[in-house]
């Protein structure tokens, strides 16, 4: 056999195969991560509630879900939980896993960015007559935004990479697509290396796309200034 | 005393007391205010002015006495066996609709352009139409001097600016009553005078202003009434006149011997 193979190289790098896989990464991310802002927010709003009835389950939620790990998680959504009757498909139990595992670190993320907000505008909100779902959603939480977008975006790449975890309860995303290929056609080194292209490809199309999102939300805080300028203020 | 009468006092608060925690910063505050009325509240730091202004408009809980805005227990609705009980927050909010207020950080949303400032409560508080609210606003932002910083955000403005635009955005819900918590205290000096004549344009207008501010000049060009706060009670309350040629009580007289 040969120690590397450029013609099945280039043959993986554009199999549709694979590029299927691709796709399943993409939209299993981007649908965990949708999961997840809203079973953070949720219980990030529990978390900052005075009643302390309302906080307990979501200091639970994000106890247990923070303190075990993404693949146990998965592995006992897919392949335990029938045991007791409640059987999940593969796109249900990778969807639920990585979308509430990822809840639970988004909430205190979310929790930050809204404790970021001065207190004034919350008096000022609340002076003009805003109830708490106006005040939060038009005042609080589009400045909250601002802390928890960087933070999310961040997630969002980690969670590009985590979404390999699914692999493990034959979801068939990118690294599950790679890991079958290799048994058919045994070429391993050539099969992750374009696998590992394709989610450096994936990565880095996010950070671009992570730094225009974040341009928007610093819109009214920094002057428009050279490039430069803006570099040096985000520093500070 | 010269006070415009009205039948009713559109602010009235009887034996108000307030804790924060073992500190007992309002001890029995005792003021009426009529409608059309600018009242002036003075005294040193710490004597509990901004404080019983927050209770005005329930951003601070009262731990007794009782309060009444255009009628109604701020905080509280009266059960018909006579006992008050609180009121949820979303009612609250609502009460707040009569009152206006505007900080001495100015406390404009920064994410928002100054007409989106002024528009955002009328269109989903009030559920006005964008259109009515934009041109309201726009309205508003003339009579603040403002009209060419609509698209500007807050970021953008300074200090004057800023408050001037506050102020604004508290009149574009039509309050009946305006509260002002040391407008131009975090002022530099040379922006103090353009958001002075704001108010004094407001107050010849009849609106009713409560304003703690140590602005002497503002006091004896606007107010109807100046009362001396210190301690967590009102000492001295009388006509601008009175109260700075002839105040009555010692620690009066102190105070202005400091300041003036």
């Amino acid at each position: 056999m040969k120690a590397w193979d450029w013609e099945s190289f280039f043959e993986y790098l554009f199999s549709p195969y694979l590029l299927e896989g691709v796709w399943v990464t993409i939209w299993l991310t981007a649908a965990s991560l949708l999961i997840g802002l809203v079973c953070g927010l949720i219980a990030a709003l529990l978390r900052i509630s005075k009643n302390p009835v309302l906080q307990m389950p979501a200091r639970l939620y994000i106890w247990i879900w923070r303190g075990t790990p993404l693949l146990v998680q998965l592995i006992i959504l897919y392949t335990g939980l029938p045991q007791i009757g409640i059987r999940l498909s593969v796109i249900q139990s990778a969807l639920i896993g990585l979308g509430v595992n990822e809840g639970a670190y988004l909430s205190e993320i979310i929790r930050a960015g809204i404790m970021s907000v001065d207190r004034g505008q919350f008096n000022a909100a609340r002076a003009l007559g805003m109830n708490y779902r106006v005040m939060m959603r038009r005042i609080i939480l589009p400045q909250a935004a601002r802390i928890i977008v960087p933070e999310l975006g961040n997630r969002f790449n980690g969670l590009l990479k985590f979404s390999s975890l699914a692999s493990v309860i034959s979801l068939e995303e990118l690294m599950r697509r790679a890991q079958m290929l290799t048994q058919a056609k045994f070429r391993v080194l050539e099969i992750f290396f374009v696998a590992s292209i394709y989610y450096l490809i994936l990565t880095t199309i996010w950070g671009i796309a992570q730094a225009r999102i974040e341009d928007y939300f610093e819109r009214g805080y920094s002057q428009k200034n050279s490039g430069k300028t803006k570099r040096l203020v985000r520093a500070a | 005393m010269n006070m415009k009468e009205g039948p009713q006092p559109i602010v009235e608060a009887v034996n108000v007391h307030k804790y924060f925690h073992d500190n007992h910063v309002l001890r029995g505050v005792n003021l009426s205010i009529h409608e059309r009325e600018v009242i002036v509240i003075c005294g040193p730091s710490g004597s509990g002015k901004s404080t019983f202004l927050r209770c005005l408009n329930h951003l601070e809980k009262i731990d007794d006495g009782r309060i009444r805005v255009c009628g109604h227990y701020v905080g509280y609705t009266e059960r018909k066996d006579g006992h008050l009980v609180e009121l949820r927050e979303s009612e609250v909010a609502k009460q707040r609709l009569s009152t206006g207020m505007v900080f001495q950080h100015f406390d404009l949303f920064p994410h928002l352009t100054a007409l989106e400032n002024i528009t955002v409560a009328p269109i989903y508080v009030l559920k006005q139409s964008e259109k009515d609210a934009k041109d309201e606003a726009h309205r508003l932002l003339k009579r603040v001097g403002l009209s060419e910083k609509a698209d500007h955000y807050p970021g953008q403005l300074s200090g004057g600016q800023k408050q001037r635009v506050a102020i604004a955005r508290a009149l574009a819900m039509n309050p009946r009553v305006m509260l002002f918590d040391e407008p131009t205290s975090a002022l530099d000096p040379e922006m103090i005078g353009e958001v002075l004549d704001v108010m004094l344009d407001l107050s010849k207008q009849g609106i009713t202003m409560i304003v703690v501010s140590h602005e002497m000049g503002f006091a004896r060009a606007a107010a109807q009434r100046v009362a001396f706060m210190e301690a967590g009670t009102i000492i001295e309350e009388a006509s601008p006149a009175e109260f700075f040629d002839s105040p009555k009580s010692e620690r009066l007289q102190q105070f202005l011997r400091k300041i003036l």
